[in-house]
């Protein structure tokens, strides 16, 4: 089966010879909802920026259904674009700026209408339809831009940090708008953000990109729960990093030689040797605070067979949340939140108490 | 303590700029109104009356002062600054539009365009008339080679101020455009050119005012037919009446009425640039 996106060795080199975009693969299949996430600079952008045809491709072949579009103008690709300005037209009204793309495919004038209402509809739209979008709300310039690209039946949709300029609420809004209409429509999306809840809320798939490479191509949960390289570990979730040197290797278990003894962690996709330096990566999720008076035996047997020992430096209760504030031995602060209920009364400020986890919910990444 | 001192000195100097600027003007308007046929171009005003203003529109009795011979020269520069307006306002634009991409050698095209703006006038017309004559061999006539001069002269004004609009323009919205599946060339028409709208009459304003009172360049470009300058140059070679002063204050109140438009236009195209940046600040 043909993908309907195909990034294939894609680089991207400026004028001035700095690298932006390096080897980046991906296919990406009918329908999926695509995220690249990275900081700024990253080259996250860039690709979206090639793929739309804005930017030149140095290397590589870019593929749409098949078809490579490396030199088709952007007006002939099959994308659509949605800018993280809107980029609306501010001399047409909002009727106008989403007819203006059917105006220019020749369709019959009665059709065209009908397309137009029908998604200024779908997308609440009908009441301001005949007023300039510069008069209208970030959500409601959100929905025409949605409306205007949309209205051309795009087999792709591009989305640069489309919610970036929305405040919190709203963005959880159409966060959810944005979910629906994609699965409604059955179009490709990819989009742009540097927000890893939006990442993690939206996409089947998330590209997290750091410095022009491609880090690691996996669906929300397991990017979540399974970093494969230092940076998506510290960029994506709440993770504490210890490091070591691999020790031995199980079956289904690696032991890493650590600062603070021996520590295991879930096998990775390719046992590393040996000797190898390598980091435990741990989940905040994974982890639990027991009060050092607890007996070991207990410990191991309920928690988790892997122990640190630690400080407790702050408590502060939101809600029915409880931050917790550790130091562990090395001097490394590491914050942790639990259901207020899960830890009662058995921590105070200042205390010695032992974080422990199980093995299977710490990853392990050799360098 | 500075500012006792520094802020009245500054207005001061305000003052007398703007006296020096306008003191000329209300003398030639004072003196407009002069009687006629018998006063002349001096205080005291012997008696108050429009009576220059009707000579010019040939409505006063024939006296020995001969009506100002300006009508065909005030037809040739209207035409001439009309032409001259529309060819470097269109030849602004396109070139203010290659230079939003960086191209080979586009610092040393910007300073020969703007050259045109930079050297002396008279050497450009006596440059242009010598060629003409002993090189090419050519007539010079106000519609060829001042003509010529007039676009070199202006186009590098049309060509800054569209640079300066489109410098501040968003092209995420010609992108936008594109990526509709709209053409690059109609993308401009339908959304680059009328959102630079504003900043384009301005540039076809500044051409033509400027073509309008050009001089220099004229002089020894044009040949035979005179424009409107330069026909106002020649009657002071006989012998002057307050009606050329009476004609300044009308071309000059033409000139602030052209220029009412440029302001109100301008601020137009501020307001714009304003809603665009709100459109953007959002971010």
């Amino acid at each position: 089966m043909a993908y309907d996106l195909q990034l294939s060795h894609i680089g991207k080199v400026y004028d001035n010879g700095t690298p932006a975009v390096i080897d980046f693969n991906l296919d990406v299949d009918k329908g999926e909802f695509i995220a690249f996430l990275g900081p700024s600079g990253c080259g996250k952008t860039t690709t979206l920026r090639m793929i739309a045809g804005f930017e030149s491709i140095t290397s590589g072949d870019l593929l749409i259904r098949g078809k490579r579009v490396n030199d088709l103008q952007p007006e002939k690709r099959p994308t659509s674009m949605i800018f993280q300005n809107y980029a609306l037209f501010p001399h047409m009204t909002v009727r106008q700026n989403v007819m203006f793309g059917l105006e220019i495919k020749q369709l019959p004038q009665a059709e065209a209408k009908r397309k137009v209402d029908r998604i200024l509809d779908k997308l609440g739209l009908s009441d301001v339809a005949d007023i300039r979008p510069t008069r209208l709300s970030g959500g409601q310039r959100q929905r025409i831009a949605l409306a205007r690209s949309l209205v051309v039946e795009p087999d792709i949709l591009l989305l640069d940090e489309p919610l970036g300029a929305l405040d919190a609420n709203l963005r959880k809004s159409i966060q959810n708008e944005l979910k629906l209409l994609q699965r409604d429509l059955g179009i490709t999306f990819v989009f742009v953000t540097h927000a890893q809840s939006e990442a993690l809320a939206l996409s089947d798939r998330i590209v997290v990109m750091n410095a022009g490479r491609v880090e690691q191509i996996s669906p929300p949960r397991e990017l979540y729960t399974r970093p494969q390289s230092i940076f998506v570990a510290r960029f994506i979730g709440a993770n504490t990093l210890i490091s070591g040197n691999v020790k031995s290797v199980s079956a289904d278990l690696v032991t890493v030689d650590t600062a603070f003894g021996p520590l295991t962690a879930e096998m990775p996709a390719v046992a590393p040797a040996p000797g190898r330096p390598a980091s435990v990566v741990l989940p905040a999720e994974a982890m639990h605070v027991l009060p050092a008076t607890m007996p070991e035996a207990e410990i191991r047997a309920n928690h988790g067979s892997n122990m640190v020992p630690c400080t407790v430096t702050r408590l502060q209760l939101v809600g029915h949340i409880l931050q917790i504030g550790l130091v562990l031995p090395n001097g490394e602060a590491v914050s942790i939140e639990g259901h207020v209920d899960k830890y009662r009364d058995s921590l105070s400020t200042g205390s010695a108490a032992v974080v422990a986890w199980h093995p299977a919910n710490a990853t392990l990444i050799a360098q | 303590m500075e500012s006792r001192i520094l802020k009245p000195a500054l207005g001061l100097y305000v003052a007398l700029f703007l006296l020096f600027l306008y003191g000329p003007f209300v003398v030639l308007t004072i003196i407009s109104f002069q009687q006629g046929p018998e006063g002349g171009p001096q205080f005291p005003i012997i008696e108050w009356s429009t009576y220059w203003y009707r000579h010019i529109f040939g409505l006063t009795p024939p006296s020995r002062i001969a009506p100002l011979p300006f009508g065909e020269a005030l037809l040739r520069s209207l035409t001439l600054a009309f032409m001259t307006m529309v060819v470097s306002t269109v030849l602004g634009v396109m070139s203010a539009q290659a230079f939003r991409r960086k191209f080979k050698g586009s610092g040393a095209v910007f300073y020969l365009i703007v050259l045109g703006m930079m050297v002396p006038g008279v050497l450009t017309g006596l440059g242009v008339s010598l060629l003409a004559n002993n090189i090419i061999g050519i007539e010079r006539h106000w519609y060829t080679t001042a003509f010529a001069t007039h676009v070199a002269y202006t186009f590098p004004f049309a060509f800054l101020v569209m640079l300066a609009i489109l410098n501040r323009f968003d092209s995420s919205v010609e992108e936008a455009s594109w990526s509709l599946g709209v053409d690059p060339w109609t993308t401009f028409r339908k959304v680059t050119f009328p959102l630079i709208f504003p900043g384009v009459l301005s540039a076809m304003l500044f051409a033509f005012t400027l073509s309008l009172d050009e001089f220099p360049r004229t002089l020894f470009a044009s040949g035979r037919d005179q424009t409107l300058p330069l026909a106002i140059y020649g009657t002071f070679a006989v012998e002057i009446h307050p009606n050329i002063f009476a004609f300044g204050v009308l071309t000059t109140l033409f000139s602030f009425a052209l220029l009412s438009v440029y302001g109100i236009l301008m601020a137009m195209s501020v307001r714009r640039a304003k809603k665009m940046a709100m459109q953007e600040d959002i971010e």
